[in-house]
Parts: C-alpha cells; structure tokens; sequence
C-alpha cells in the first residue's frame, strides 16, 4: 500500500521515471557465447579468403601469415575480371553460365512453386494429400541418391551436356520446399480476402494476382533466394551433367582452377571471393522478406 | 434492387449436409435476417447465395435471373463478411475504389462514389490509411463502404457487427437500419444475435441443422412460433417448456405434469391439444406469461423458489417444479426465499401448445400454415 506520506504525483513520478529491469541471466549469457562462436565460425574462413586474395602469391605462402597483407595488390580480381586475359575470358565464361542457370531456376521455381502452393493450399482436389506428401518425401533423401537416375534419365532425353538438365535438376531440389513454404503463407492468408475480391468483381485468376500474390511476396522472395542459392552453389550435378568446358558453371570451373593453378592461392581465393558476392548482395537487400517468410509463412501446418 | 429467389438449396460439404433444402423468397426492398446458432449452416447459405462456393443441389434466383451458374462477379452483388476482410496491401481509398475499378468505371466516377460513400459513412478523415491502422469500428465502417459504393441488386452481410464492442454495435444497428431504408436495399443478414434480427429485419428466418425452421416478420416469430426449436431460441431468458400428458375427465381437458402436477387447459387450448397424436404435448410459456402466487388456489401448479434475481426493472424468479427450474419475469419488488412454496399460472391466452412427439406447434385449426417440411417456396405472410 502507497504510503499517505507521499502524494500520488510524487508516485506517479517515480513511476513513470522507473526503468524496467534488466537482468542478465544466465541464458542470455550463454545465448550470446553461441551467437559470437557461430559468428566466428562464419566470418573467420570469408575473412581469410578475402585477406589470402589481396596478397602477392608470394606473401600468401608465407609463414606465419599475415592477417593484413602488408602490400595490398588487386591483381589478381584484375587479372579475373578482364576479359582480354585468357583466364578472365574463362572466369567470366563461368560467372556468367552460373547466373544464367540460376536465374532461369529462381524463375521457374516460382513459376511453378507460386500456383502449386496456392493450389495445395485452397483447392481440394483428389490426391491433394497423396501429391503434398510425395513432394515433401523428395526432400527426406540426399540429393546424391538421385545421381544415377537423374543421368539416365536426361541420357535418355538427350539433355547431357546442356543447362537445361541442371536447371531441372535443380528444380526438384528447390521446389519441394519452396512449395511448402509458399502453401504455408497461404493458409495463413483468410480465404475471404478472394471471396471479396470475387465479389467485387474479380474473377478467381484476378482475385489471385492483384489480391493474394501481393500479400505473399515475401514468400516469392524467399523462395526466390532460396532457389538462387541452391542453383548457384551446386557442384557434383554440374560437375556430372556437363562436360563442355565453355559450358561449366562457377563451382565446378573453380574446381579446375585449383587443378591447373595448384599454387595460384590468391588467385583462387579472388575467383572464390567473386563467386560470393552475388549471393551476399542479394541476400543482403533482401533478407528482410526472407526472415519474415520464415518466422512468418511457415507457421502454421 | 431485385428480388432473391432460394429454390430447394442443398449443401454437402463431403458427407456434412449443411444446408438441406432452403427454400426462401426475399422481395424486393426487404430486410431478411438469417438467424439461428452456431454451425446451423447461415454462412453457408450466404455463400451459396453468392456463388463463393458450388451448390450440390436447387437454383438460385436474383432479380429475373437465373444465377445459379453465374459466377460472383456476375452476380452483381455486394457483401459484407464478419472479419471485414478489407485488403491489407491498399489503403482505405483503393479499398473502396477497387469494386468500382473492376467494373471498368471511369476514374472521375470512381473518385466521386469513393467520396460521396466515405461522406456518408463520416470516415473521409481515413482515406489514405491502410486497414491495420484503423479501430475494429473504423474496418467495420469501410467494410460496409466497400459494398455501398456499387448498387448492387442486393446485399448480403455475414455478422457484419459481431466483433464490435456492445455500444457500437447498437449504434450500427441503427445506422444499418437508416441504410437499408435510405437505399430501399434487399439485404440478407446473417446474425445469430437474435436481438439484431428482431430490431432490423422484416422478415426472419430461423435456421437450424440446415433448415429453414419458420419464416416470417419479427411478431410472427415471437409470438406465433411455428416449432418447439423457434419458441425455444427467441427471446430471453427462453420460453419454459412444461411436459405433461393430456386427461379429460368430466368434459374438463387437463395437462397432468410429471411430477403430479394437473393444469387444466381453456377450452381453446384443449382444441389445440385434441390434434396431438402422441398424447403427450409441452405446454410453452414464456417467463413474463408466469403468474406467482403465495397462496394455493385450485388449478395452479405447486412448486418452490429456486433463486430470486433482481434486474432493476423487473425480477428474474428460478422456480423449482418437479426437477426441472422455470423462470417467471415478475414486478420488480417481489423478493422471497429459497425453497418458498409457490404456486405458478400461466396466462392461457399466451401460451403455445406443443405435440411432444413432432415438437410441431398445435393450433386450434390442426393446420399449421408454417410448417417447413413441404417444398413449397415461403412467402412471409
Ligand atoms: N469448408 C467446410 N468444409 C466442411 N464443413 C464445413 C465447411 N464449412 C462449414 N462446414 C460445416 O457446415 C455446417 C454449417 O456451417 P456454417 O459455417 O454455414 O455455419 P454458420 O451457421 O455460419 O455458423 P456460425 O454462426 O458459427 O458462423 C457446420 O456444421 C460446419 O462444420
Ligand atoms: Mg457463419
């Protein structure tokens, strides 16, 4: 009970000047020890690489190493992104297949994951279940199990040695999450949102792109990126799928970097360094859709 | 404004019926509350009457249009839904304008209607907001301006005030009112608020396990119910149902209650009790047709006080008969203890006389005029 002594504005003074407490647990502590060590874990290897690319060859085989190069040279990101260069040509060669396969992936995993997910989502139609459930089964294998069949398969359709196989390779790696994810936003969309829209005077295809699609662009973007990084990062299928070499994509094209430029460290490091950036850049601008997709979207189900 | 026209509507949603045969006509101009409780198949009714979901079986009719295959867009229909669904992505503005847009209006006549809907619903101050930066009272009031700002041959509205607070839902039972007299609408409401349906509809149809159990204007409802499940859902606190067993001995017709009580019938009632087949009937009375008595006189039924609830302007008394509570609305300064002997009588004129075994009403002609199991299309009387 508040005393008589002092009055309700002297409380409620105190009051509104109170801060809440804040106590460092225990929890906390060890959160955020986790939160750095994972933090290192990341960092420290991109730091390396990018410190190892700004040095002569001669004083990244130094030891010990220097963290700080001592005599910063860009040589070598000149040497890859130059296009008069012979490895320049064959770097850029390879950046540029990567992208193109995995942009036409990211589209077509849309393409496709958008009205999948909007169909298993609000539509009932026989085998509803029987299909949702086969396309989550896809992701309970490693993708390493599908080698053979894959092979034979495209063998059989004459699509060795073309980025088509490795865009749909990739699909059926992106798509069954990417489906899910997308299903998850919209069961949490109410179905009333295209019932009004109906009303008003939408027909269903109407209702659906200027109504529901804009509600769920987080849920595209997300599953843009994802698929992006998928088709970007994916070695052993490009390595088995292709074997012209002006048709490798990055991952494996570094790959012979490494075998003819044994030594070439920094180069190495440069090339990979590259590689990252698109990655880095587009996750950076967009990542906010992509944490609000995930701690949003999939909620439910 | 166009008349609606529900011909033998049936639902199935997989093996759940949830609309068994409606058959209703709302005229023109009319105010028609679909009423009854929870899961009784209203929402699913609307639905159907707007094409949102596929009928299993009848026809639907707007106007002189068959629509039954028509899809919502060509209805031209406008409808309200209970949790307002406004789009989240446009402002209050584009909220309004987009039923005009789709209908390919031109943009000076779209800025017009938009303006002169928001005029009249007072939320001009709100055009530029986006619907989560408005009160549940405001979203309610676009919601509406959502479906004012066409003319639509009719409009149907799901619960459109339920998830308001109790004051502003009076006050936006009485604008709807206004509304729907101004605009001279056909309106199909759903509630199951049945104060709502008595205040604003012409005509209500009570609705139960998908069907339609009476249909008529309010006072129909209430005082001349067709069913025991009508006589049982309106009004507050319910009609007492008494069971009993029909006697007649020396010319009188009595009712002999379960627990030994005997309530002679006037000679009108005991008309209405001679078409029960079963010989059992439920004597309805609603708690203000009650008559408390302190002393036994012959011809009242014995019971005792169970609780005495004072309101203000009047009292609510619980009264014990057998093992059964009754309650009895009486004058506001009757007080009493729990467990007083009283005698109670029921004001004969008032009183609804039910067959046990059909729970169908029984009138003094034998024909009840509002029984629902034929196919025939219902006009309101
Ligand atoms: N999509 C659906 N799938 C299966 N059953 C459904 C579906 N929608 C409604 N039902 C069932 O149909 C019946 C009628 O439902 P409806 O929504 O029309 O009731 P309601 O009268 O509007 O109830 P409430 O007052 O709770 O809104 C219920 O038994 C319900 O469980
Ligand atoms: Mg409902």
């Amino acid at each position: 009970m508040a005393s008589n002594a002092t009055s309700v504005e002297e409380r409620r003074e105190r009051a509104r000047r109170r801060k809440p407490k804040r106590q460092i647990r225990m929890s906390d502590v060890l959160a955020w020890f986790t939160l750095i060590l994972l933090l290192l874990f990341s960092l420290v290897p991109m730091a390396w690489m990018l410190s190892t690319s700004l040095k002569t060859q001669f004083a990244a085989l130094q030891l010990p190493p220097e963290w700080i190069p001592s005599n910063i040279t860009f040589e070598h990101y000149i040497r890859l992104l130059s296009p008069g260069s012979e490895v320049g040509q064959e770097f850029l060669r390879y950046f540029w297949n990567s992208i193109f396969v995995s942009t036409m992936t990211t589209l077509a995993a849309v393409a496709i994951a958008v009205p999948a997910g909007y169909a298993f989502s609000k539509f009932r139609f026989p085998g509803r279940q029987g299909f949702f459930i086969a396309v989550l089964i896809r992701n309970m294998f490693p993708a390493i199990v599908f080698l053979i069949p894959l092979f034979i398969m495209m063998r059989t359709f004459g699509l060795i040695d073309t980025h088509l196989a490795l865009i749909i390779t990739y699909l059926t790696f992106g798509l069954p999450l990417a489906i899910w994810l997308l299903k998850g936003f919209y069961d949490n969309i109410p179905t009333e949102l295209e019932y009004a829209a109906r009303i008003d005077g939408a027909s269903r295809f109407q209702a659906f792109i200027r109504i529901i699609m804009p509600l769920s662009t987080p849920g595209i973007i997300a599953t843009a990126i994802y698929a992006f990084i998928i088709a970007w990062n994916e070695y052993v299928y490009a390595l088995t799928f292709l074997s012209s070499r002006n048709l490798l994509t990055l991952p494996v094209g570094l790959q012979r970097f490494f075998d003819e430029f044994v030594t070439n460290w920094p180069g190495l490091m440069a090339a990979s360094f590259v590689m990252s950036i698109p990655v880095v850049i587009i996750f950076l601008v967009l990542q906010r859709f992509f944490i609000q997709a995930l701690t949003e979207g999939a909620v439910k189900s | 404004m166009a008349e609606v026209r529900l011909d033998g509507l049936i639902k199935y949603y997989d093996d759940v019926l949830a609309v068994d045969d409606v058959n209703l006509t709302i005229k023109d101009g009319d105010f028609v509350a679909l009423l009854g409780p929870s899961g009784c198949g209203k929402t699913t009714t609307l639905n159907l009457i707007a094409g949102l979901i596929d009928l299993s079986d009848g026809e639907i009719w707007i106007g002189d249009r068959d629509v039954t295959d028509l899809d919502p867009k060509d209805r031209d229909i406008a409808m309200v839904f209970q949790n307002y669904a406004l789009y989240p992505t446009k402002t209050v503005y584009n909220n309004l304008a987009f039923p005009l847009q789709m209908r390919k209006t031109p943009k000076n006549a779209i800025d017009e209607r938009v303006r002169k809907t928001a005029e009249m619903l007072s939320i001009t101050h709100l055009l530029d907001r986006l619907p989560r930066e408005l009160s549940g009272g405001q979203q309610q009031r676009v919601a509406l301006g959502r479906a004012l700002v066409r003319n639509p041959r009719a409009f149907l509205m799901d619960e459109p005030l339920s998830n308001l607070d109790a004051k502003l839902r009076v006050q936006m039972r009485a604008e709807l009112k206004r509304f729907h007299q101004t605009l001279n609408a056909t309106m199909i409401y759903v509630t199951h608020d049945q104060l709502e349906a008595m205040t604003m509809a012409d005509n209500i149809a009570v609705m139960s396990d998908g069907r339609v159990q009476q249909y008529g204007p309010p006072e129909e409802i209430f005082y001349d119910p067709a069913n025991l499940f009508v006589a049982g859902f309106i009004g507050s606190p319910a009609m007492n149902f008494l069971h009993g067993e029909i006697s007649t001995e020396n010319g009188v017709t009595s009712v002999k209650g379960d627990p030994g009580w005997v309530y002679p019938l006037t000679p009108a009632n005991a008309q209405k009790a001679s078409h029960c087949t079963s010989g059992r009937i439920i004597i309805g009375a609603r708690p203000a047709n009650l008559i408390l008595s302190r002393e036994e006189h012959p011809g009242m039924i014995p019971g005792s006080v169970y609780t005495v609830e004072p309101t203000g302007d009047t009292t609510f008394v619980h009264i014990t008969i057998g093992d059964q509570i009754y309650v009895a609305i009486t004058d506001p300064f009757f007080r009493a203890e729990p467990d007083d002997p009283i005698w109670v009588d029921l004001e004969d004129d008032r009183i609804h006389i039910f067959d046990e075994a059909t729970e169908e009403v029984l009138r003094e002609d034998g024909l009840n005029s509002q029984s629902i199991h034929g196919k025939k299309t219902l006009q309101p009387a």
